[in-house]
């Protein structure tokens, strides 16, 4: 019941922090310097049709009552048209979200079994050459731009041996996970370091515990340990990380998918960027606050669900 | 009262070090090392005209996409600029305006913080709304877009990283400063009538502001990664600056031919983070001794 009230508790919390972020992405439009109408009508417009955005996007209105159509707008589901390609938002988002969506959970599961991996072994063993050894991995890891992962991959794995393809995103499903083995590993690798960092504390804290002690002295294998007793201990942690990289790991899809020229929400943001499409700019920064918001929830969820220590 | 989410975000920005004592003899390793490298960019960042045997905008198409060794140290580009020298000129762009990016929301959020967690009430609670808020978007989408936003350039850059980043050092000091309010040496200087700003200046600050001087350092790295990205995308600095980032997506269409012209950059950055990442290890041993 307390945990129930927890997670409750939780989304209610979230609800002012929406209307906020909903704010900010309205005020977004009004942030660029110009004429708001001239943004959305787009460069080449002509001084009727701005007008006529004006009238219709009733930016005549005071700041307040746009700010309230807005928030109606989004809450029946419109997001406005974009401008270069006059489809509604909401269907081009539609389109795109699948493949970021797979981008995310590929990257997010290489991440994280290579920081476990890593983690484990240096946790294992504090302050012996592995541990120095993973944290180098983890100090230089941090310090290499996405992008430029990715390009090594093509440089070194892609071109010399032709087995995954260097950009796109072809049909049929055995092609497509063929396309997504590269972007994947790049959104990982750029993923674990942080994590190798927070398990690597976590799991030296529960190999130095008391269950530890006394599982060791009842005679259980370090195998069995590892899988059976810590790894239960240090996932929590893991998946709390997870969300808090969330955004992170978004810019990073962003990232991996101009570099791979991937069709997902990240290059679609990119494009909006350069022809300067005012709504479809908002709409994918809306969709993605609205992902990371929901990877809090669910992480705090996850943790209520699976910790019965957990209250707020 | 913190959220699992809210603890997690300590776990991925403070590096503990459970389990294990402070290692007097890595602190100094790491320092040496990080500053070595940190001092060597800003120094060739600072003497660039001396150093770069060329012009970094200087084109010459007789000689362009010449390979590494000869004249051109490090080979030449699309346009024949020598590609040595625009790595060099690069750092006079991107430390200065990560450094910049990095130290507005510092100095604003340590005030906001400080003045929010000392006075607390209804402001307080105000400013953490917004905090909430301004987290929940993924910083680098939002800066991406500010910059959008704004036009490109530094100016640019730096505005969106201050608007976007100050949050998280007011959080910082707003938890430090709330913490020490109950120790004696705050009461003490209270009871002594000392002025509130004296007091917070003072006493406190000088006895919580490690953290937040730990998290600017790894800050710099990230903002160096960012403006290198943004600018990969296009976004960043504008042509014809020499800019890592931007040199890379300038070259991304010669990745099977010239290597060279995209390993180059990018070994710029990755070697500066690393030196970056080490000299912010050794300010974390010490503030935590």
């Amino acid at each position: 019941m307390r945990r129930f009230r927890f997670v409750l508790g939780r989304l209610l919390q979230t609800v002012p922090v929406l209307f906020v972020v909903l704010l900010l992405v309205f005020a977004l439009l009004h942030l660029a310097p110009g004429d708001p109408a001239r943004t959305l009508a787009g460069l080449k417009a002509t001084e009727e049709s701005v007008e006529a955005i004006r009238e219709e996007m009733g930016l005549n209105e005071p700041l307040i009552v746009q700010y309230g159509t807005y928030v109606g707008n989004v809450f029946r589901g419109d997001l406005g048209e974009s401008t270069v390609s006059s489809k509604p938002v909401t269907t081009i988002v539609r389109q795109r979200l699948p493949v970021t969506l797979w981008l995310l959970a590929g990257g997010a599961i290489v991440g994280t079994t290579f920081a476990l991996l890593l983690a484990g072994l240096a946790a294992r063993r504090p302050d012996t050459w592995i541990d120095h050894i993973v944290r180098g991995i983890s100090t230089v890891g941090l310090g290499m731009p996405v992008f430029w992962v990715g390009l090594m991959l093509i440089l070194l794995v892609a071109l010399p041996t032709g087995w995954f393809p260097v950009g796109g995103f072809p049909d049929g499903l055995a092609e497509q996970v063929r396309a997504m083995v590269l972007p994947s590993l790049t959104l990982g690798f750029a993923l674990a370091p942080v994590q190798i960092r927070a398990l690597r504390s976590s799991l030296a804290q529960v190999y130095d515990s008391d269950y530890t002690m006394a599982a060791r002295s009842i005679g259980v294998s370090e195998t069995r340990l590892l899988w059976r007793h810590l790894l239960r201990n240090a996932a929590l942690p893991a998946v709390t990380v997870l969300a808090v990289q969330m955004g992170s790991l978004l810019f990073g899809a962003v990232v991996v998918e101009a570099t791979f020229a991937l069709p997902g929400l990240g290059q679609g943001l990119v494009q909006s960027v350069s022809r300067r499409d005012f709504p479809m700019v908002q709409g994918v920064t809306l969709i993605s606050a609205v992902l990371v918001l929901t990877a809090h929830l669910l992480a705090d969820a996850a943790y209520a669900a699976l910790d019965p220590r957990v209250e707020v | 009262m913190a959220t699992p989410v809210a603890e997690g975000r300590a776990l991925t920005r403070t590096r503990t070090r459970l389990g294990r004592k402070v290692n007097k003899k890595s602190e100094r390793r790491a320092f040496i090392i990080g500053g070595a490298i940190v001092g060597a960019y800003i120094l060739a960042a600072l003497l660039a005209p001396v150093i770069a045997p060329f012009d970094p905008n200087k084109q010459d198409l007789f000689n362009a996409l010449q390979a590494p060794g000869g004249e051109h140290l490090l080979g030449t580009d699309s346009v024949g600029r020598d590609t040595f020298s625009r790595l060099i000129y690069a750092g006079r762009v991107d430390l200065p305006v990560a450094v910049i990016a990095a130290l507005l929301p510092f100095i604003i959020g340590t005030v906001i913080g400080s003045v929010a967690g000392y006075a607390g009430g209804v402001g307080d609670s105000i400013l953490m709304r917004i905090a909430d808020s301004v987290q929940a978007f993924p910083i680098y989408v939002l800066l991406l877009v500010l910059v959008f936003a704004f036009g490109q350039g530094a100016t640019s850059f730096i505005l969106a990283a201050t608007l976007v980043s100050w949050v998280a050092y007011a959080r910082l000091i707003r938890g430090e400063i709330i913490r020490a309010k109950q120790l004696p040496y705050v009461m003490a200087a209270k009871t002594a009538g000392l002025p509130h700003s004296r007091i917070i200046v003072r006493h406190i600050l000088p006895n919580t502001i490690g953290r937040s001087i730990v998290y600017a350092m790894s800050d710099i790295v990230l903002l160096i990664l960012a403006l290198a990205s943004l600018s990969f995308l296009g976004v960043g600095i504008p042509a014809p600056t020499a800019e890592w980032g931007r040199m890379i997506a300038e070259s991304q269409i010669y990745l099977r031919s010239h290597w060279w012209l995209l390993v180059a950059p990018g070994l710029a950055i990755v070697v500066l983070g690393i030196g970056l990442s080490f000299l912010g290890d050794a300010l974390d041993q010490r503030t935590r001794r």
